[in-house]
């Protein structure tokens, strides 16, 4: 009787990926452009959270995972890795992109005015299932409206700030050039607000939700109003090496603001941005924004509990890594749980450690 | 689908990465056993700070060659207050004084204190005894081309965990004194 | 100084996958978990593409240390054809260019998940093990940044409290793997999930273990010839896992650490964990005669 040679796990492993891949086949040209064409709200999830601005990789590897969006995402991720960092942007405030949608839930109207934009907010959810008997579906074209909304728009905070009703954010006296990266050194507590914000800009949109929703049913102690809601694309400014800035193209971005009257004196503002359009995300991680100072440790709205427990990399991967062997470490537990059999001392057996 | 196709070949390191690869087994073996002399692919502190540093790091030199180098790596030259990584001699008392400032981290981050990277004479002058991780007992090692404070200031800045990291270069020859290692003088 | 200096030609991937900077950092780091045996470093931790949680810590140190004359071990569980192993050491063998094995004496680096082997590591072996959880105060402060505080007190008083707690209540430590060991006097660590029977293998060891956790984002050592003590009572030993008489069905080896295999109709079977040290023993009795090398364990009993 012989050992399996090392071949079989091998061998095993690559059949199991062709399994898998068969259910999708061959993956072309067009189906990653009909992937990106037909799902711009996947793309754009996929990208916030890869922190990846690449339509095109994004909608690559969303074929390439047949739409799992955790392995989309870590093949997003892995590939960032591999890429060197040519430059830092110019930074960008709130109100210098091309805005496409700008609401305030706080007012009935504000400055420069509520832009609906595209959305399906107030569409009825009904299933065109017509498309199934052979009717396409063709949405109906839009009417321009008389006068163009500017594309800029300013920004609702800074109106509170000059009313005196908001605390002015703090100004970071960072240098441009040394802005902490979270994708560069390790995120360590109390965060660096840099890096609270990087970090909820890539969070899992899911585990952002289930978070943020907890603490606007009550696990935290500020209920959010959205203060300004607004998707826009900015351009990404960069320094050329002769010295010239210029723009090296456009990105999506979503930027939340939410705000409670539970402040002392002044309203407190919550923020989170991301990118691509992302409603949901950036609502739910402006919340978690908004109730994190001061929220009592192991607490869904402590920083340190809600940052790591949205990084959708970590924590699917942690998730999926139970499905490893774990042997060894329940032999070792096993050993000393029959080793407490045996004294007949203690019928309830203490509880062991997370042996992942 | 194989998604990792881009080099059928069998990848070779290139020049660079070849040698910081050899530098830096070179510097764990000497961390990990300290005392013990161990081969730079090329001399003088050059590999060493190709190895570790880049535009993450702050540095601080009194090489003008090697500040060089160092500009190359984006790493920021600041004050030795302020370094992660240092290169300098310290062969004189104002060299001890700088080396009193440099940074030796704190009991919950240790990882801040800093590298120093010097030239010595290794195998000659002053012997020292050794003790500590890395050393089966005790291990003797000489070092010369230093200042005579040097092992007093060590001692100063060595509040454990809180310490500095040593490295000497001779040449193409590597030894290590991590903060870990406890120093008598002979 | 020119532009090209600074610029090399595209290339898809780097040398190791891990690029220049991403290395750089693991170096820098590696540095200091050296120098401060068993202290949680922090590490960015770079993406790499197998799953957090399957190994990821211990795949950017070795992609960090590797070059084409490595020869790289990888086990999980203490096998090499265990199927995250084999993907591991297939990435890596792709990457980097460097030789394969499942000796454990043939290898310049081996990374290993919750097992060392039974033979001896040599000064010029590096272990590396993948580490899920690298805080051994986890049970009694999930929050990390209390932790931390904990560690840089030197405050364990809680971790003695429940390993006593544990005593009063069940007449035994009941911790299984990870079993928290004081390293070089002063930290405490969690070391990786191994068994009880391979943390006195890391104590005054020949070779230097690296321990990675990717998706803590943290790095920790054991140098060579540096004191790794179980946390124990005077007045109770630390024992390993009741394995020193068993025997594998397979190899017919005896004293080592077993995986037990249930049996139809009730009852175990036992074959050794360490797998290649079973082939070995398989192909010596089939009249080869693979070089084995010392063991810690000479019939059950730890040698010093």
């Amino acid at each position: 009787m012989a050992y399996v040679a090392t071949r079989g796990g091998e061998r095993a492993i690559e059949q199991a990926e062709r399994m898998y891949r068969a259910q999708t086949g061959r993956i072309t040209p067009s189906r990653v452009k009909e992937i990106g064409a037909a799902l711009p709200a996947l793309v754009d999830r996929v990208m916030g959270e890869a922190s990846l601005y690449a339509p095109d990789l994004a909608a690559l590897a969303l074929a390439q995972s047949g739409g799992d969006l955790y392995e989309a995402l870590l093949l997003l991720r892995a590939w960032r890795t591999t890429q060197p960092r040519l430059q830092v942007a110019e930074p960008v405030a709130a109100d210098e992109g091309f805005t496409h949608r700008r609401i305030s839930a706080a007012f009935k109207d504000i400055p420069g005015g509520q832009i609906l934009g595209p959305t399906l907010d107030y569409a009825h959810r009904l299933l065109a299932t017509q498309v199934l008997e052979g009717e396409a579906y063709k949405p109906a074209a839009v009417t321009p409206a008389a006068t163009p909304a500017p594309a800029r728009h300013p920004s609702l905070a800074a109106w509170q700030v000059a009313q005196g009703l908001v605390e002015p954010p703090m100004a970071d006296p960072v240098d441009r050039d040394a802005i902490p990266d979270l994708t560069r050194e390790p995120l360590l507590f109390p965060a660096k607000r840099a890096h609270t914000l990087q970090s909820l800009a890539r969070a899992d949109t899911g585990g952002t939700l289930a978070l943020g929703y907890s603490a606007m049913r009550g696990y935290g102690t500020a209920h959010p109003t959205v203060n300004e809601l607004r998707l826009s694309e900015v351009e990404v400014r960069v320094r050329h090496p002769r010295g010239v800035t210029f723009s090296a193209g456009r990105v999506k971005t979503s930027q939340a603001e939410v705000v409670t009257t539970k402040g002392k004196d002044r309203l407190r503002l919550g923020f989170a941005a991301t990118l691509g359009w992302n409603e949901v995300k950036v609502i739910s991680a402006a919340t978690l924004d908004l109730n994190s100072p001061g929220a009592p440790k192991n607490s869904p709205v402590n920083e340190e509990f809600f940052l790591y427990h949205t990084e959708p990399v970590e924590s699917s991967g942690f998730c999926i890594h139970f499905k490893l062997p774990h042997y060894v470490t329940f032999q070792s537990s096993l050993d000393a749980l029959r080793g407490a059999q045996a004294k007949k001392e203690a019928p309830t057996p203490a509880k062991t450690e997370e042996t992942a | 689908m194989p998604t990792l196709t881009a080099d059928p070949q069998l990848p070779e390191p290139d020049a660079a990465e070849a040698r910081d690869n050899a530098t830096f087994h070179a510097v764990l073996q000497a961390l990990s056993r300290p005392g013990t002399v161990h081969g730079l692919p090329g001399a003088g502190a050059c590999p060493v700070a190709q190895a570790l540093v880049d535009r993450e790091c702050r540095v601080w030199t009194d090489d003008r060659h090697l500040a060089e180098v160092l500009a190359m790596t984006g790493a920021a030259m600041v004050a030795p207050e302020l370094a992660d990584h240092l290169f300098l001699s310290l062969a004189s008392a104002e060299a001890m004084d700088r080396l009193l400032r440099v940074r030796t981290g704190s009991r919950l981050y240790p990882d801040q204190g800093a590298t120093v990277v010097a030239p010595a004479r290794i195998s000659q002058g002053p012997a020292l005894d050794l003790a500590g991780p890395g050393i089966a007992g005790a291990a003797r090692l000489c070092l010369g081309g230093l200042h005579a404070d040097i092992w007093r200031v060590r001692a100063r800045l060595n509040r454990y965990p809180q310490g500095i990291e040593m490295l000497f270069h001779d040449g193409a020859a590597l030894v290590a004194l991590p903060r870990s290692t406890t120093v008598t003088e002979v | 100084m020119t532009l090209a200096s600074l610029t090399r030609p595209w290339r898809a991937f780097s040398y190791g996958f891990l690029d220049a900077s991403a290395k750089r950092e693991m170096r820098r780091k590696m540095i200091k978990a050296v120098a401060v045996p068993g202290c949680q470093m922090p590490y960015a931790s770079r993406e790499v593409p197998i799953a957090r949680g399957w190994g990821t810590g211990g795949l950017q140190v070795t992609l960090t240390l590797v070059n084409p004359k490595s020869v790289v071990k990888v086990i999980d569980q203490g096998a090499d054809d265990s199927v995250n192993a084999a993907s591991i050491r297939r990435f890596l063998t792709r990457v980097s260019g460097a030789g394969a094995t499942n000796d454990t004496l043939a290898a310049s680096l081996i990374q290993s998940r919750h097992r060392i082997p039974e033979e001896k590591l040599r000064a010029d072996q590096i272990l590396i093990l993948q580490v899920p959880n690298p805080e051994p105060l986890r049970p009694v402060e999930p929050n990390m940044s209390a932790a931390r505080q904990m560690h840089a007190d030197a405050d364990y008083g809680r971790l003695w409290l429940t390993l006593y707690e544990q005593i009063v209540r069940s007449g035994r430590v009941m911790q299984g793997a990870s079993y928290p060991s004081m390293v070089n006097g002063r930290h405490v660590m969690s070391p990786s999930p191994i068994p009880r029977w391979d943390v006195p293998k890391l104590h005054m060891a020949d070779h230097l273990t690296i321990l990675s956790a990717g998706r803590e984002k943290r790095i920790f050592a054991v140098p060579p010839h540096t004191r790794v003590e179980p946390l124990v009572f005077d007045d109770v030993p630390y024992r390993v896992e009741d394995h020193a008489g068993l025997t594998c069905a397979r190899s017919g080896l005896t004293g080592y650490f077993m995986n037990e295999i249930p049996q139809d109709g009730g009852g175990s079977a036992h074959e050794v964990s360490d797998s290649e040290l079973g082939v070995k023993a398989i192909r010596r009795a089939e009249g080869e005669d693979p070089e084995i090398g010392a063991t810690w364990y000479v019939d059950g009993e730890m040698q010093r």
